[in-house]
């Protein structure tokens, strides 16, 4: 059952133009003997404008796609296109040109630099790009993530919903093509996960940002457009607009 | 970009502090040695010159070793961040021209901190060099202006090369590595660790080698460039060596939980234990190897001696006394060495200039025949028979059998044939021997004089010591207890060339040590507080960290005594060669300290940083995800 339905996930992805593309991706890990197959053949096309959630238990290789659909990881086997860009070809000089521009991340851990107050960490993208910065235009995207006030805090003086908001707010600054989110909410209380889901829901429906999303909540899945699921590092499932129920009704019989 | 690097160090001020001091120490040690062996290279001080280079030598390397692996420490230490920098968009080039200017502005400020502390550390060198009469009390060593040129270089030159390898290795840093918490991402045993370590390896091997075939003189220098090459290779392959410690500790330590979770971070922070392992491997195989090498030398002369000197009692008197000896009824033999300094002076004609050199020697007048009763050895070349008139025998390997030396004797100036070269020793030779006749007779009056006198068969030493105690012809000593003093007054001279070339020196490793575990645990405070969280006490955290730090102290303990042991392995195939029996002399008793005193220095500095570390309460900086 595998199979259809990881093409029929292709098909119906594939009618707007995608923003990036996997094609036939596979990523071992380990040797010889005690190998892994942390993604298997993976074929997925993500639409531009669109917000994908993707879900399955742990383990499934979730983490391993996006990293492979962002250029962090070097796949295996098969081919990841970022719109006219072929990733898996890019050498480090282009993999950095494109996550100064293309590519933006967020992760569980917040990954915001320590040293840095919030707005610092906000421009450093656009200052390690060489570009100058706007003052105006970084106080709007701090506002944009409800952060205006607390710019001059360092990440140790913010919550973990605003530290979230604040990598959010550095991944956006340079307007990227596509944003990647490891469980932006996992390591967050479900107020400030709703407050996350719901800016990423305006990104989405205000400037048509592509956004993967691997999630283990239901409830922030079900905030997306569509859901795919893994397991075995293989697309097993998919499903359009599901609810939060629905959502956890299909994890529930992957993992059982 | 800067500014990036001032606000890590208002985060990381450890590391940062720590490279700077390195720095400030290394340059002001430098200087210091430098200035002081020109100034005393421009007096003229010929005797203190090879003292005072090897001092430059170890400071040097030192300032090398040390800046260099602490740099190459910080930026590993900072991995984590730099990872974070490559996942925004750095690229390779901006995380090497970053780690390359902080190097330049960490070079300067030490530097610049380094040049005043140098002159403190001048004044320090002198007045231990002249308490211990290397060089002359009125002895000053002077300021030169192009020294800064030079403590610039050092400075800045030694901390970017630290960084240099270091930040091509960053600029490869993944910047998936962000995202892993712990672990070190990078493989720790890397080519250039094994290429350099198998070089110094190999070099340490030559220099071992080498060192067994020359005289004391060379194998001092040598053993040195043995224990420093040693301490490299040693450094850089000591990742291997790191694990097995942790085995063993994991081995003692079974079933305690503190025991496996110290192992494990030990598997963990193979990079960061090896780092905190590398000053105290060079502190403890200089301090112990150089001390060993010296002792062993020592022993090996008083061997030597005991085995060359044939003869009963020494008497000690001023000016010749042979003769009244000689009639004391019981007296075989006595062999007199009037002791009187003596130059000679060689002209070398360079690019047609006459260059002349007068070195100092304390030449030994005897009664050649009366000498060859009391010394069992012969010459290396020539005859001692031949030594009267204008002649001269020297040491080994100074001047070749017949070449003519320009002498200066008591004011007077005469040209001496070589007649006879004495045998190589370990030291307790003569330099020169001269016939009675050279030396002027208020001189000769003057002079102090050792005679060996041989009783005869049959007769009792103690009766014969009385008769000439008695008869007031000198200090009697028998011939054992003259060697004995003669070794203790060398063991001082030793144990000054010890002081004056590892004094400072031994501090600076010493600082290094404490730098260096304080900027392994600056990184640590989010995994210790994570290990609270997971139920440790603060105790406990502290007590696992204690443990694990004690294992990298072993770690260079042992190291450092296989460097130590190296030289040692040196030093015996010279005794062996020279002397005909190997001598080695392991000094167990400084070794016992040194190993007491860096477990306590670097438990002390790891429990005071793991408290700092722990301080705050770990959710703080568990949540922040920092
Ligand atoms: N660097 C690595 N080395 C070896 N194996 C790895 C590595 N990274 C991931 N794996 C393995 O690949 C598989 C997929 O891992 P991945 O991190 O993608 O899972 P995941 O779906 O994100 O899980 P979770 O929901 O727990 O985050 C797992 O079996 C994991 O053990
Ligand atoms: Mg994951």
């Amino acid at each position: 059952m595998t199979a259809p339905a990881a093409t029929r996930w292709q098909q119906t992805a594939g009618r707007t133009p995608a923003a990036v593309e996997l094609r036939g991706v596979s990523r071992h890990y380990g040797g010889k003997h005690a190998q892994v197959r942390a993604l298997d053949d993976v074929s997925v096309a993500f639409a531009q404008g669109s917000w994908t959630a993707v879900m399955g238990p742990s383990g499934s290789g979730k983490s391993t796609l996006l990293h492979c659909a962002a250029g962090l990881e070097r796949v295996s086997a098969g081919q990841v296109l970022l719109g006219e860009h072929d990733l898996t070809a890019a050498d480090d000089a282009e993999l950095t040109a494109l996550r100064r521009s293309e590519i933006g991340f967020v992760f569980q851990s917040f990954n915001l630099i320590a040293s840095l107050t919030a707005e610092q960490n906000v421009t450093l993208p656009l200052k390690l790009a060489g570009q100058r910065v706007s003052a105006k235009a970084v106080r709007q995207v701090l506002a944009s993530v409800g952060l205006d006030e607390r710019r001059r805090h360092r990440p140790r003086e913010l919550s973990g919903g605003q530290q979230q908001r604040v990598a959010i707010a550095r991944a956006m600054v340079t307007r990227p093509r596509v944003l990647f989110a490891d469980e932006p909410t996992g390591a967050l209380d479900s107020t400030s996960a709703r407050q996350v889901l719901r800016l990423l829901r305006e990104m989405v429906d205000g400037v048509g940002q592509t956004i993967v999303m691997v999630t283990h909540d239901p409830a922030a899945a079900a905030s997306a457009d569509s859901v795919m699921f893994l397991s075995d590092g293989r697309i097993v499932d998919h499903a359009r607009a599901p609810s939060a129920a629905e959502v956890a009704e299909r994890l529930a019989r992957l993992e059982g | 970009m800067l500014r990036l690097s001032w606000s890590t160090f208002r985060e990381r001020w450890q590391l940062f502090i720590g490279a700077i001091v390195t720095v400030c120490l290394g340059v002001a040690l430098v200087q210091s040695s430098l200035l002081i062996l020109v100034t005393a290279a421009t007096s003229g001080l010929v005797e203190a010159i090879a003292l005072l280079a090897i001092t430059l030598g170890v400071s040097t390397f030192l300032a090398v070793f040390i800046v260099s692996s602490t740099f190459a420490f910080t930026v590993a230490q900072r991995r984590r961040d730099l990872a974070l920098l490559r996942l925004v968009g750095a690229g390779r080039g901006q995380v090497r021209r970053l780690l390359l200017s902080e190097a330049l502005l960490l070079g300067v400020l030490g530097t610049a901190s380094g040049v005043p502390l140098g002159l403190v550390a001048m004044d320090v060198q002198t007045s231990l060099l002249t308490s211990l009469g290397f060089v002359p009390p009125d002895f000053a060593a002077r300021w030169r202006d192009w020294i800064l040129g030079v403590s610039a270089g050092v400075g800045v030159g030694v901390a970017l090369a630290g960084v240099l390898a270091a930040s091509r290795r960053a600029g490869r840093v993944r910047p998936l590595d962000a995202l892993r918490d712990t672990g070190e991402g990078a493989r720790v045993m890397t080519g250039a660790r094994w290429f350099f370590g198998l070089l110094f390896l190999a070099g340490t091997v030559a220099l071992v080698t080498v060192s067994a075939f020359v005289g004391p003189e060379g194998a001092i220098p040598l053993t040195i460039n043995a224990a420093l090459t040693a301490s490299v290779a040693l450094s850089a392959l000591s990742p291997l060596v790191v694990p097995l410690v942790g085995r063993l500790l994991g081995l003692l330590l079974r079933g305690s939980t503190l025991g496996t979770l110290a192992q494990a971070n030990l598997r963990d922070g193979v990079r960061r234990s090896a780092s905190t392992a590398a000053p105290l491997l060079v502190l403890v195989a200089l301090l112990v190897g150089q001390t060993g090498v010296l002792a062993s030398i020592d022993r090996a002369s008083v061997h030597e001696q005991r085995r060359d000197l044939a003869g009963d009692l020494v008497v000690t008197s001023t000016g010749p006394g042979a003769a009244g000896l000689e009639s004391v009824p019981g007296v075989a033999v006595a062999a007199e060495r009037l002791r009187v300094p003596m130059t000679v002076t060689t002209r070398t004609v360079d690019d047609g200039e006459v260059e002349t050199e007068t070195e100092d020697f304390d030449a030994a007048v005897v009664d050649p025949a009366a000498y060859a009763q009391t010394y069992r050895r012969a010459p290396e070349a020539g005859s001692l028979a031949d030594l009267r008139g204008d002649t001269v025998a020297v040491g080994s390997g100074r001047y070749p059998l017949g070449a003519e030396l320009e002498a200066g004797i008591g004011g007077r100036t005469v040209t001496l044939r070589v007649a006879a070269v004495l045998p190589q020793t370990m030291g307790g030779g003569e330099e020169i021997l001269l016939p009675p006749g050279l030396v002027p007779d208020p001189v000769a009056s003057a002079a102090t004089a050792e005679t060996i006198v041989r009783v005869e068969p049959g007769a009792d030493t103690s009766d014969v010591a009385e008769a000439i105690g008695a008869r007031g012809l000198g200090e009697v000593s028998t011939l054992d207890e003259w060697i004995t003093a003669s070794a203790s007054r060398q063991q001082d001279t030793s144990s000054g060339i010890m002081t004056v070339v590892l004094g400072l020196s031994g501090l600076y490793a010493l600082i290094a040590v404490v730098n260096a575990v304080v900027i392994a645990a600056a990184e640590r405070r989010r995994e210790f507080a994570v290990a609270r969280v997971s139920g440790l006490s603060r105790g406990q955290v502290v007590r696992m960290a204690l443990v694990e730090s004690w294992a990298v102290t072993a770690v260079g303990l042992l190291l450092g005594g296989v460097a130590a042991a190296g030289t040692l392995a040196g030093i015996a195939g010279a005794t062996a060669r020279i002397s005909g029996v190997a001598t080695v002399v392991v000094p167990w008793e400084l070794l016992g300290l040194t190993v007491a005193g860096a477990l306590l220095v670097v438990g002390g500095t790891n429990v005071w940083t793991t408290l700092a570390a722990t301080r705050s309460r770990p959710v703080a900086l568990v949540g922040a995800g920092e």
